[in-house]
């Protein structure tokens, strides 16, 4: 009876594993974009599958929708990347991804007609 | 006999003939009428003999249908005059053409040599016809015109009479004949409209897009953050919001250089407020 127990245990560890050692050692400000990272990622699948099973119509505002910078701006606030990005300080990032974001927006609307 | 061309004067040498003399000399020339004078022709056969002469009446003209056969020569000859002279003066204009035209059908000009004395001479031989003769097929009848054309004196067409020709062979189509057919008509298939979905699966789809906020807000609620705006963020945080607002403002109303400008201005507050914050962090 136990080595069914204990196979089940080992299937579902690798995934507890990942998941408790992002929570420990991931600090709270990263966790803040990758709530936002998955809310856009959660927006951008919703958008697409409409488009798919439904229509695209209308397709400029469908085009306007999945674009962001969050992923440049977590990748340079990340204290583990700290080497690769030395010039670029997170208050710099946080600068350019602001400066990035509104640009960016102004586009969209653009984009939304 | 005389025959009057009709009068007819330019508009603008009315408008302006009057404010000067010399324009106005012009104008009594531009408004002087040509007049043919002894108009006749012959019809002669392949040996030189007379078939028929006349003079022609261009009061009745063109009543008068003349018939010329195979090997038969027609001769026109008359005088260009200015009628409004008193001794009949010759005039040379400056063009002077021969129009054969069939009504519904083809026409030919052929040019009119005039001497400077007014007098012109005009030989068709219908063995040798010139170019410029059209083709009579079933043996259709030519309307025969006489077209004068002159900068001093009024242009006009005088009809003379109308001349039957023997058959001619049909006119071979010109190889690109066919291109200047008519095409077929074009009918544009244009796409068809947008159609949008039902409003119940549209409701459904918005409550499922504005899901993801639900899920953001939950995980946001889990995390140990702090928002406590300071003095120093407070105000760049209001200038990014103003920046959105400005953003959205633009997609319902204003242009494109009127947002450029006022996100310029904006801007400079943003960037110094920015400056601050960040700094304070």
């Amino acid at each position: 009876m136990a080595p069914p127990k204990l196979a089940v245990k080992a299937n579902l560890s690798p995934f507890l594993t990942l998941w408790n050692s992002y929570y420990d050692e991931t600090p709270s400000r990263l966790k803040v974009i990758d709530s936002f990272l998955i809310f856009i990622m959660a927006s951008g699948i919703i958008q697409f599958a409409y488009c798919v099973l439904i229509t695209t119509y209308p397709y400029n505002a469908f085009l306007s929708g999945p674009v962001r910078p969050h992923c440049s701006l977590r990748s340079q606030v990340n204290p583990t990347n700290r080497e690769q990005f030395k010039g670029i300080s997170p208050q710099r990032a946080f600068a350019d991804f602001a400066v990035g974001s509104i640009v960016l927006h102004f586009f969209v609307f653009n984009f939304l007609g | 006999m005389i025959w009057q061309v009709p009068r007819e004067l330019p508009r603008f040498a009315n408008k302006y003939a009057h404010r000067n003399p010399l324009l106005l000399s012009a104008v009594g020339l531009v408004n002087a009428k040509l007049g043919l004078k002894s108009p006749k022709y012959s019809l002669l056969s392949h040996d030189g003999s007379v078939i028929k002469a006349e003079a022609l009446d261009l009061a009745s003209a063109p009543s008068e249908t003349l018939t010329a056969g195979t090997s038969d020569t027609l001769k026109l000859s008359f005088t260009v005059i200015d009628d409004e002279s008193t001794d009949d003066q010759g005039v040379q204009p400056h063009q002077a053409f021969l129009r054969f035209w069939q009504e519904g059908g083809v026409e030919g000009i052929q040019p009119v040599k005039v001497s400077s004395s007014g007098k012109a001479k005009f030989e068709l031989n219908v063995r040798r016809p010139p170019p410029g003769i059209p083709a009579t097929t079933h043996g259709a009848i030519l309307n025969v015109d006489l077209i004068l054309g002159s900068f001093t004196y009024v242009s006009s067409t005088v009809p003379l009479f109308k001349l039957r020709l023997p058959p001619s062979l049909p006119v071979a189509p010109h190889p690109e004949e066919v291109i200047y057919h008519p095409k077929p008509a074009i009918y544009h298939t244009f796409k068809s409209e947008q159609r949008t979905p039902p409003p119940t699966i549209s409701l459904v789809f918005v409550v499922i897009a504005l899901s993801p906020w639900v899920l953001l807000f939950s995980l946001l609620s889990k995390l140990p953050i702090h928002i406590a705006p300071s003095s120093a963020t407070a105000p760049f945080i209001a200038l990014l919001v103003a920046f959105e607002g400005l953003i959205v403002w633009y997609w319902v109303d204003l242009r494109l250089g009127q947002v450029l400008t006022y996100g310029a201005v904006l801007a400079v507050f943003t960037a110094a407020a920015g400056k601050r914050a960040l700094a304070s962090i």
